[in-house]
């Protein structure tokens, strides 16, 4: 029934776009998640988008995603468009609680692209992302400089003869003179921004934050122009955390993807593992049993707790309230000794999750600690309300300062708590339930302004709600299997058909070493995570390895939307804007 | 009172006893107020518990990192609590993460803004080896451009390991013998030789006949 609404609405958006743009050239592509995809010419694009944007009737609004991908070496792609590359924007429509995926194929060893900067201001860092990875150069943007590599990088290093490993560069020296070079290169220069020089507006003073800063949460830069205190100019740089986690992605096996998941968003554990195996299930169309699923759910929540308590502690440091810190990591610590630890045998990096279910089902006795937890900390939550939230100091640097209209939000990418802070209550895990939420009774807190306090009051209440999840899931536990029978489930279970004859041994023995082969196709599930929506787009070309996996992190897209925040502020409101947005870097280079 | 005070031997009397333990060149008198040893010896008993850590993160470590430093674990105990934002009073960076390429020129001059004498923990797999990121973002080990002392390994390391590597730093800064002060020319800093805790391990690793079961809490 669900499935079948879904491909008449799929059909209805395409077919919006036939009848808007007759004649075009669009061709339409099936995909295992469902999402309408289809093919433009690269001069619609513009005019598609715009038309999407703001004339159609419940217009997709939010630009969700935009990436490329190196389409040269792809095996499987009968029945679409000529490409060397393509390049695919991902929209949302909030009012139709719809996805639509439209690709611009691009042939040559360079290609060009024109700039959707003039839609969606928002898409700015995703283009320097697709510059910088694929050499694909997007014209008229406004900005067009790397963004995750350093400037004197060689090379794009999604494109599939970019070198992967870091062992095929020799051994890593740093002369002196190279020192002094790259130290050259991470000078400011305003011109070079696009900004005017300190000489030429003696009013205004430029001021370097990070990479290495006490209140940035990992590598971060950013440059603020200020006239007195106040935020003129605000330059987010990232790059310094990234990981290459999406070009690891295509050399691990589906299955041995699954703990630098975990290493995305570092402080959500296994609330990352959850998007991944999603997608990689949509792709093979595994059921996962109810049991594994709750485990899923409950581990998940536990860890949208963990992250939120850290999330809690280091932003009233952040203000200047010392001592919450030491209270809400002493909780956290409670998660991980007594719950994450007995059940997933880590901590941070629980890597719990499998294609098709959860590594191993929960141990003999996993109740009591995951009671007493449930006990312990509503009073704490209490009290940290008396300490925190109603603290006079903390309010007077909170309320007001950094504020984001839903507008804002839809246009700049703002998704999870910091969306639901400015009054918009969306919640995947409502809208769209996965791994079956839709059994659990639970409430979305809202804020109403949307400035730095509203967000830290919706993560407050957050973990209030999780706590009520988490409890449901302790009641009605199911029984049953912790990892589906599928055959490419993985680890693959031995039942029913292994161990009888040699057939049944060796494609046991080949699911453990070379992983399952995917079958070919594309999917992309969302979930709600910590910080925002999560997604792996898995694109599978029939191999045990991924042929493309993009990761859209929320922290990349609110990281973005700094400036947004923070002009017009403080200096010192920086930091709290800085700490409210609650971003993990990980999460936002990859 | 004055008896009773001498049965119990004082605070001082105890750590002094825990440094002739470890075979310092520092002799305290019977009742244990009475010192006598080499300066530098002393110098570098004071040093041991007075490691100052500057605050430096890169990536998930520096999460565990934070975490040694609250109740649960308390690295005050050690006298490593003063965490330093300034490079320059700090003695020990611990490099908490993975060592990007484009983060390099930073590390080395936070390095180089630390005075010495100072000291290098590399702590997770990242920043001992690459770890789990063989990667062309990232460096293999950051001992390719800083001299580092301790590795912790781990991903990440737990707030504990952190604090054995903590103490590991501690015997070693012990038993450094440095110049007093600022000389000009080569410094002659004597370290002791490092052992790798696996090879100290294996007989108690192999002496583990039983293992708990994973289905049990």
């Amino acid at each position: 029934m669900a499935a079948a609404a879904e491909t008449t609405a799929a059909a209805g958006v395409l077919a919006e776009l036939r009848a808007r743009f007759p004649g075009a050239e669009l061709t339409a592509q099936a995909t295992a998640d469902g999402i309408p995809t289809a093919w433009l010419p690269p001069d619609l694009l513009l005019e598609a988008l715009g038309y999407l944007k703001s004339e159609a009737e419940r217009p997709f609004r939010f630009l969700y995603d935009l990436g490329a991908m190196d389409e040269r070496w792809r095996a499987h792609r009968a029945g679409l468009p000529a490409a060397d590359f393509s390049v695919f924007y991902h929209l949302v429509s909030y009012e139709r609680n719809a996805d639509l995926r439209l690709k611009v194929a691009l042939l040559g060893e360079t290609p060009a692209i024109a700039s959707v900067t003039p839609l969606w201001p928002a898409a700015g860092w995703y283009e320097r992302e697709v510059w910088d990875m694929f050499g694909i150069r997007v014209e008229d943007h406004p900005d067009l400089r790397r963004i995750l590599t350093p400037p004197w990088w060689q090379g794009h290093p999604l494109r599939k003869e970019h070198p992967a490993r870091g062992t095929e560069y020799g051994p890593f020296e740093v002369p002196e003179e190279q020192y002094e070079e790259w130290m050259d290169d991470l000078r400011f220069e305003p011109q070079k921004w696009g900004l005017p020089s300190a000489e030429d507006d003696p009013t205004l003073m430029y001021l370097n934050i990070g990479p290495q800063h006490g209140a940035t949460h990992g590598p971060f830069r950013v440059i603020v122009g200020l006239r007195d205190e106040e935020i003129v100019h605000c330059l987010p740089d990232i790059g310094y955390h990234h990981r290459g986690a999406e070009k690891i992605a295509e050399r691990q096996t589906w299955h041995r993807f699954i703990p630098h998941t975990d290493r995305i968003d570092y402080l959500s554990g296994v609330g990352n593992n959850l998007p991944y195996v999603l997608s990689v299930e949509e792709l093979c169309g595994i059921d996962v049993p109810e049991r594994a699923q709750v485990i899923r759910v409950m581990l998940a929540e536990f860890y949208r707790i963990a992250s939120h308590l850290v999330f809690y502690g280091t932003f009233a440091q952040d203000v200047g309230a010392l001592s919450p810190v030491f209270y809400t990591f002493e909780d956290r610590e409670r998660i991980f000794d007594d719950i994450i630890e007995p059940i997933c045998g880590a901590r941070m990096h629980a890597n719990w999750f499998r294609i098709g279910g959860v590594a191993q089902d929960l141990p003999k006795g996993w109740e009591r600690g995951v009671l007493e937890y449930l006990d312990y900390l509503p009073a704490r939550l209490d009290e940290y309300d008396r300490l925190i939230m109603d603290n006079r100091i903390l309010k007077a640097r909170t309320v007001g300062v950094g504020p984001v209209s839903v507008e804002d939000a839809v246009e700049w990418g703002v998704t999870g708590a910091n969306l639901r802070a400015a009054g918009y209550p969306w919640d995947w895990r409502k809208q769209r339930p996965y791994s079956h939420y839709e059994w659990f009774d639970f409430d979305v807190p809202v804020g109403t302004t949307g400035d730095s306090y509203d967000r830290i009051a919706v993560r407050v209440e957050e973990m209030r709600q999780s706590l009520r999840i988490i409890r449901q899931c302790v009641e009605n536990m199911p029984d049953g299997l912790h990892r589906s029978h599928h055959p490419l489930a993985t680890p693959p279970s031995k039942e029913p058909h292994t161990m009888h004859d040699i057939e049944t041994l060796i494609t046991h023995f080949l699911g453990v070493t070379w992983g399952p082969v995917v079958p070919p196709g594309e999917a992309c599930v969302y979930t709600e995570g910590s910080k925002g929506q999560y997604s792996y787009y898995c694109i599978s070309d029939g191999e045990n390895t991924s042929y493309r996996t993009r990761i859209r992190t929320p922290s990349f897209a609110h990281l973005q939307a700094l400036p947004l925040l923070s002009r017009g502020f403080e200096i010192a409101d920086l930091v709290t804007i800085l700490g409210s947005i609650d971003f993990v870097m990980g999460d936002c280079d990859r | 009172m004055s008896a009773r005070r001498s049965d119990r031997p004082s605070r001082t009397g105890i750590a002094l006893h825990s440094l002739l333990e470890s075979e310092q060149p520092l002799v305290a008198g019977p009742e244990g107020n009475i010192v006598m040893g080499s300066l530098q010896a002393l110098i570098a008993w004071g040093r041991k518990y007075s490691l100052w850590p500057f605050g430096f993160g890169l990536s998930c470590c520096f999460v565990e990192m934070a975490t040694s430093l609250t109740p649960r674990y308390d690295i005050a105990r050690f006298g490593a609590e003063v965490l330093r934002i300034s490079p320059r009073e700090a003695d020990v960076m611990l490099v908490a993460g993975t060592v990007f390429k484009k983060m390099v020129p930073t590390v080395i001059q936070l390095h180089r803004q630390m005075m010495a004498p100072r000291w290098v923990i590399s702590m997770g797999s990242c920043a001992n080896s690459g770890g789990m990121y063989d990667v062309y973002s990232v460096v293999q080990g950051v001992d390719s451009f800083l001299p580092v002392d301790v590795y912790v390994q781990g991903c990440p390391p737990a707030p504990t390991a952190l604090m054995e590597g903590l103490l590991l730093l501690q015997a070693q800064v012990a038993t450094e013998r440095r110049p007093l002060s600022w000389v000009v020319g080569q410094e002659n800093v004597t370290e002791a030789p490092k052992v790798p805790l696996r090879d100290l391990r294996r007989p108690q690793v192999q002496a583990i006949e039983e293992l708990r079961p994973p289905d049990e809490v």
